[in-house]
């Protein structure tokens, strides 16, 4: 008996004027499945992890995601969709440079009507799981790349997501640090049973993933 | 938790921050100084009507005498009827009402500066009151003289003397400063208005330029609300005719001069043009205080920021920058304000307001009254500042805000 999907993408398509750089693309990604999602430069595959996250909306095509159709709903709710639903880890880090890493990690918890303090118990105690309880305060501008990114993974999992939506996390790491930052994910994954969908052009890093989706010309390959 | 990050990316951004606050808080400064220069100067212009209880004073012009000798009126402050002045009273917006009389007093051996006073009235000379430095103030209808100290000292009068007035002798019960009080309706001797209208009305060279009967009297003092001034004065003209001398705050504000008077509307450009270039600067700001910011912005928008989240973030921080700006900006007026506060202005009166002959030694000099500029910040001025601070860093930072909160994610964020 298959599990439920939390991903359901149908006939996805996106283009840029003239330029198409998804083509009628579909899958679908069970609750708890961890899939990794590879190509070149330019196959299309972050454009992929942007549409089936709601990040952007596609040109044709309809998305799914834990029962609800992203493709069809306002910005307004897809955001507050986002921040009930979804958690994303980037190359780049992207944390807030003026925000302490605590801080960041409570950042998609802010607009939220919570006590400051739960908020904050709440960002230390995924900060103690990433073993960074002895950087709480610091600026990301102090950090390592490899805390930066435990710092970032912390932050997506602060909202209890269904589901992690990863663009090449271990991109911007060296190949030790990239390898412990794979393993975070991969017990997060295993012990938590997260559904967990990847974009990397490292094959060695997709082998990790219960699936691997490859991606030409914007389209799916088999 | 997001004043926390609203302060902290303030800190983080401050030289734009300094920016910023430096550029509103100078606008504003401009504005709270131009705009308190500018009520000081029209405080200042009351002053010499204030000093004497009135906001309006009132004479009307007349022929030179045909002979200096006796009683006679200055040619600026001729009779003025007392049917006159009844219709006078009833002008709509007029407040408190005092009259008196000036008589020059040609005597053989001595000239004389003549005030018949309402002693009861704090409208008008009868402020003296206040002022005197020995003996007692008159009474009412009482045929008794008060000296101003310096004639006294001159001629060597005492209290318990007695002065001639047009061949009539007048104990002297006191001695007053008038220079202490005044510089308008100021006289050698006061007598209490009756006797001294008893005195024009017998008097020949009086009688024959201007007319005087019992009641009558040559020298208005107006109390009245500030905004009434207008009407009042069109109302006066009105009832006196040709030659009605009508002096109002306004009237002193145009003896300053216009660059030192600070017409309203000269005030009202500056202090547009000092907010406008504060806005600029504000607004150039934090215009490149968001772009830079993109990324961030995509960020919070990524993790499940409202458009809202984000306008009201950035909003926040605008209004947080405009508030510390008009804060600074009203400290730095208060500084400036309490600098100017020594500044001395000298207002002058009017040739004809001056109780002196012209043709007597010292006559025709310029009379000025010499104070301290009264510059003050009122609590409104202070306060509007602060809402006008806040209300431009709402309206920049809001329309900022609201275009750059429309950026999606996907866009800005994709690695490079």
């Amino acid at each position: 008996m298959s599990k439920e999907a939390i991903l359901k993408a149908t006939d996805l398509g996106k283009e840029y004027g003239e330029l198409c750089v998804l083509k009628d693309v579909s899958m679908t990604m069970e609750r708890g499945e961890f899939i990794a999602i590879v190509g070149k430069s330019g196959s299309g595959k972050t454009t992929l992890l942007s549409l089936v996250s709601g990040l952007e909306r596609p040109t044709n095509g309809r998305v799914v995601l834990n029962n609800k159709d992203i493709t069809a709903t306002s910005e307004n709710d897809l955001a507050l969709f986002r921040r009930e639903n979804v958690g994303f880890i980037f190359q780049s880090f992207n944390l807030i440079p003026t925000l302490s890493a605590w801080e960041n990690v409570a950042l998609p918890l802010f607009p939220e009507k919570m006590p400051a303090q739960d908020r904050r118990d709440r960002a230390l105690d995924l900060l103690q799981q990433m073993e960074l309880d002895h950087r709480v305060d610091h600026l990301p501008s102090t950090l390592s790349g490899g805390e930066k990114q435990r710092v970032a993974i912390a932050r997506a999992l602060v909202n209890n997501p269904k589901i992690v939506f990863a663009d090449e996390p271990t991109g911007n790491l060296d190949s030790e640090t990239g390898e412990s930052i794979m393993n975070i994910l991969k017990d997060l994954h295993a012990e938590n049973g997260m559904s967990l969908l990847m974009v990397t052009h490292d094959l060695d890093l997709a082998k990790a993933a219960d699936r691997i989706v490859r991606m030409q010309d914007g389209e799916v390959v088999l | 938790m997001r004043l926390r990050y609203l302060i902290k990316e303030l800190y983080y951004r401050r030289r734009r921050t300094l920016t910023a606050v430096l550029g509103l808080s100078v606008g504003i400064a401009l504005l709270i100084i131009i705009n308190a220069l500018s009520m000081a100067y029209h405080e200042a212009a009351r002053m010499p009507l204030k000093e004497i209880g009135a906001d309006i004073t009132v004479q009307r012009a007349g022929d030179v005498p045909e002979e200096l000798a006796g009683p006679v009126f200055a040619c600026s402050a001729i009779t003025i009827r007392k049917q006159e002045i009844e219709k006078i009273r009833k002008i709509k917006g007029i407040e408190g009402f005092g009259q008196a009389l000036l008589i020059w007093v040609f005597d053989p051996d001595r000239f004389t500066i003549v005030l018949g006073i309402d002693t009861e009235n704090p409208i008008g000379p009868g402020i003296l009151r206040n002022n005197v430095t020995g003996g007692k103030f008159l009474e009412n209808e009482r045929e008794e003289a008060l000296v101003d100290v310096s004639y006294a000292r001159q001629f060597g009068i005492k209290v318990g003397d007695s002065i001639t007035i047009d061949r009539k002798a007048y104990p002297v019960v006191g001695l007053v400063d008038a220079s202490r009080a005044a510089k308008i309706a100021v006289a050698n001797v006061y007598l209490p208005l009756e006797v001294a209208q008893k005195i024009a009305t017998s008097a020949k060279q009086v009688q024959k330029v201007s007319p005087f009967y019992k009641g009558d009297a040559n020298l208005l003092f107006i109390r009245a609300d500030q905004r009434d001034t207008r009407h009042i004065v069109a109302a006066l003209k009105s009832i006196l005719g040709k030659g009605v001398n009508v002096a109002t705050p306004d009237s002193f504000l145009k003896l300053l001069g216009d660059l030192f008077a600070l017409s309203d509307k000269f005030s009202l450009a500056t202090s547009l043009i000092a907010i406008l270039v504060a806005i600029l600067i504000v607004f150039k700001t934090m215009a490149g205080n968001i772009s830079e910011r993109a990324k961030e912005i995509g960020t919070l928008k990524a993790v499940g920021w409202t458009n809202r989240n984000v306008v009201f973030q950035l909003t926040g921080e605008s209004v947080l920058q405009c508030l510390a700006g008009g804060i600074l900006g009203l400290l730095i007026a208060l500084l400036a304000t309490f600098a100017l506060g020594f500044m001395q202005v000298n207002i002058p009166i009017p040739w004809e307001m001056s109780p002196t002959p012209h043709f007597l030694p010292g006559g025709g000099d310029p009379v000025f009254k010499t104070l301290r500029l009264p510059v003050k910040i009122p609590w409104a001025l202070g306060s509007f500042s602060i809402i006008l601070s806040m209300l431009i860093g709402g309206i920049t930072g809001g329309i900022l805000s609201r275009r750059i909160s429309r950026i999606k994610p996907s866009e800005v964020l994709r690695y490079e």
